[in-house]
């Protein structure tokens, strides 16, 4: 290891953060809106660009001390991250503007939360671990909050603190009863030393902790409680963040952690996550069904595709390479669908006083706001998994790995899952597509910028469910260059 | 002491954080009012700051302490955000009451 190779593995976090520290100076030398959002734009993209040197001298993966390990799999998660916060930064331009009465800091906050999320992906030790998620974590808190005018954010923000702050206690704890046990806070040491019955008892009691914290983090059931409320209070954009980033970061975290310890030998964990993994597919689809207000809707549909997302992770123990390789695939995946629809939310929002989430408000919104609505059409397809989206794709590389891993069961659930979720999306596009009542509100100035991004994410969608091909390459020769 | 003669062992120094920390689970379930709400947080997060310093001792490393100390830099960042958003609460609804906001459900 030396110390340019691990100068330029870093060379993303330093970007990141000089480019944190410059919006912050900026906004204490003069507020303007769209400087502080060009700053933010310009760090996005420079943290974007900088991958590509380190990624030449990566190799393999190196250590940077003790840890992180920096290698192709935290390249590519990082990629999707910084990407997802640019989109977010511009949907949220027009957004923001027009809402909120102190503007700037709240790219100060997406970029903080940007930089604890791409400390996820690399972390090889319960410290990095807790630092990522608690700078997200704590991000997050104020951009919930935000908005100062409106009842929803405060109560969602208060929700979020609360229970994201007694999931992290928990998390802590666990970690706190691993260490106890173990002697070792880095992933690759984390295993009962003593054999000793007792040692062995707080190294199980720790991880109930410390994957109940997890199951929260990714609003898994029974730890769901806290999804629909924060979803529908907090501003659509900021939730489409949350949703993606935040749970991404946390899914990755959690991946690495399991690969790197022999946390999944012990049979009692594994049952554990197993069971979260099937109530949670089943839970999520059955409480879809009856939500009239689409961010709540796709808050339990988001808990259902967590649990999807579980098998990669029951997967990843015993075989990293197609574990990782679905991941990233699915997580890609659901990161552009799922940005695309809480992107929509945000621009048919535009001009009016609250937030246009009811299935009500879109009623007939395909013939009022054509390119938003189609891609909410796109969005929901492909989150229901039908083919020539990007959704089918992802959902066959889970199907295909809980096949690899023998998890009929849970597969079971996914197909059945499946067949439930097309339900309630088919009602979104219903809604959108039946017959308008009343005027056509042309007079109203459409946020362009806004309609702009969703609309390539909605191209995005389609493009990448019918010509998958440059993509699944590029993902492959990754997982192999990091060397499972 | 966690080593040697006469000292605490490990497991009743870990017992003693489980109660604290259940101690703060059924505050944070019982209480309204959210300024004990975080304390009852606070609580939490220092059950688990007990057991790393009575680990690290145990186990002869200074890590337990080292995370102590994230621990410390972690809770008092999310306190500084916490009473940002009860200062929102009691500015705008005149009360502490957590109920008093909660109107979303379903």
């Amino acid at each position: 290891m030396n110390t340019q190779t691990t100068l330029l593995a870093c060379l993303p976090y330093i970007v990141l953060s000089a480019g944190l520290l410059v919006v912050m100076l900026g906004v204490c030398i003069r507020r303007t809106h769209f400087v502080a959002w060009s700053l933010t734009m310009v760090t996005l993209l420079a943290t974007l660009a900088s991958h590509l040197p380190g990624y030449e001298a990566l190799g393999g993966g190196t250590g940077v001390t003790m840890l992180f390990h920096v290698d192709g799999i935290s390249y590519v998660f990082n990629v999707l991250f910084v990407l997802a916060a640019i989109f977010t930064a511009v949907i949220a331009y027009q957004y923001v503007d027009e809402r909120f009465r102190f503007r700037e800091e709240f790219y100060l906050l997406l970029l903080a939360a940007t930089l604890g999320s791409l400390m996820l992906p690399s972390a090889t030790h319960f410290v990095s671990l807790l630092l990522g998620l608690e700078i997200v974590s704590i991000s997050l808190y104020a951009m919930v909050a935000y908005p100062e005018k409106v009842r929803g954010p405060l109560e969602a923000g208060l929700k979020y603190m609360i229970l994201s702050g007694a999931s992290t206690s928990a998390i802590l704890f666990g970690m706190a009863l691993i260490y106890a046990a173990s002697g070792s806070m880095e992933f690759s040491q984390v295993s009962p030393v003593s054999g000793s019955a007792e040692g062995d008892i707080f190294y199980l009691i720790g991880h109930a902790f410390f994957w109940s914290g997890i199951a929260f983090k990714l609003s898994l059931v029974p730890f769901h409680i806290w999804t629909p409320d924060v979803y529908q209070g907090a501003p659509s954009i900021v939730t489409g963040f949350i949703a993606t980033v935040s749970k991404g970061g946390v899914f990755v975290v959690v991946m690495r952690y399991v690969m790197e310890s022999d946390v999944l030998s012990s049979e009692a964990i594994t049952q554990a996550i197993f069971l979260i993994a099937a109530i949670s597919m089943i839970v999520g689809n059955l409480l879809a069904l009856q939500q009239k207000d689409l961010k709540r809707l796709l808050a339990y549909s988001s808990i259902a595709h967590m649990g999807y997302l579980v098998i990669a992770l029951l997967l990843v123990a015993t075989q990293p390479a197609i574990g990782f390789e679905t991941a990233i695939v699915y997580l890609a995946g659901y990161f552009v669908m799922t940005l695309a629809a809480f992107g929509v939310i945000t621009v048919i929002s535009h001009r009016s006083d609250s937030e246009m989430a009811s299935i009500d408000d879109i009623n007939g919104l395909l013939w009022r706001r054509p390119i938003p609505a189609a891609t909410l059409v796109v969005s929901a397809l492909s989150l229901a998994g039908i083919p020539l989206t990007m959704g089918f794709i992802a959902k066959f590389y889970l199907f295909a790995a809980g096949i690899e891993g023998e998890m009929w069961t849970l597969v079971g659930l996914l197909v059945l899952g499946s067949a439930i979720g097309i339900f309630y999306y088919l009602r979104i596009i219903f809604a959108m597509t039946s017959k308008p009542e009343g005027q056509l509100d042309a007079t109203q100035r459409e946020s362009w910028t806004g309609i702009g991004a969703v609309a390539v994410l909605g191209v995005a969608t389609l493009g990448l469910g019918i010509y998958p091909t440059p993509l699944v390459d590029l993902v492959q020769n990754l997982v192999r260059v990091s060397g499972f | 002491m966690i080593d040697g003669a006469g000292a605490i062992p490990l497991e009743h120094v870990i017992w003693f954080a489980i109660t604290l920390f259940l101690i703060g689970v059924v505050g944070i379930l019982i209480r309204r009012n959210v300024i004990f709400i975080l304390l009852s947080l606070e609580l939490m997060m220092n059950a688990a700051a007990v057991v790393f310093i009575a680990a690290g001792a145990f186990h002869d490393q200074a890590d337990g302490q080292v995370m102590f100390m994230f621990i410390l830099a972690l809770a008092a960042a999310e306190v500084a955000v916490a009473l940002g958003l009860v200062v929102q609460l009691s500015r705008r609804f005149k009360t502490l009451d957590i109920d008093a906001v909660s109107e979303m459900t379903g």
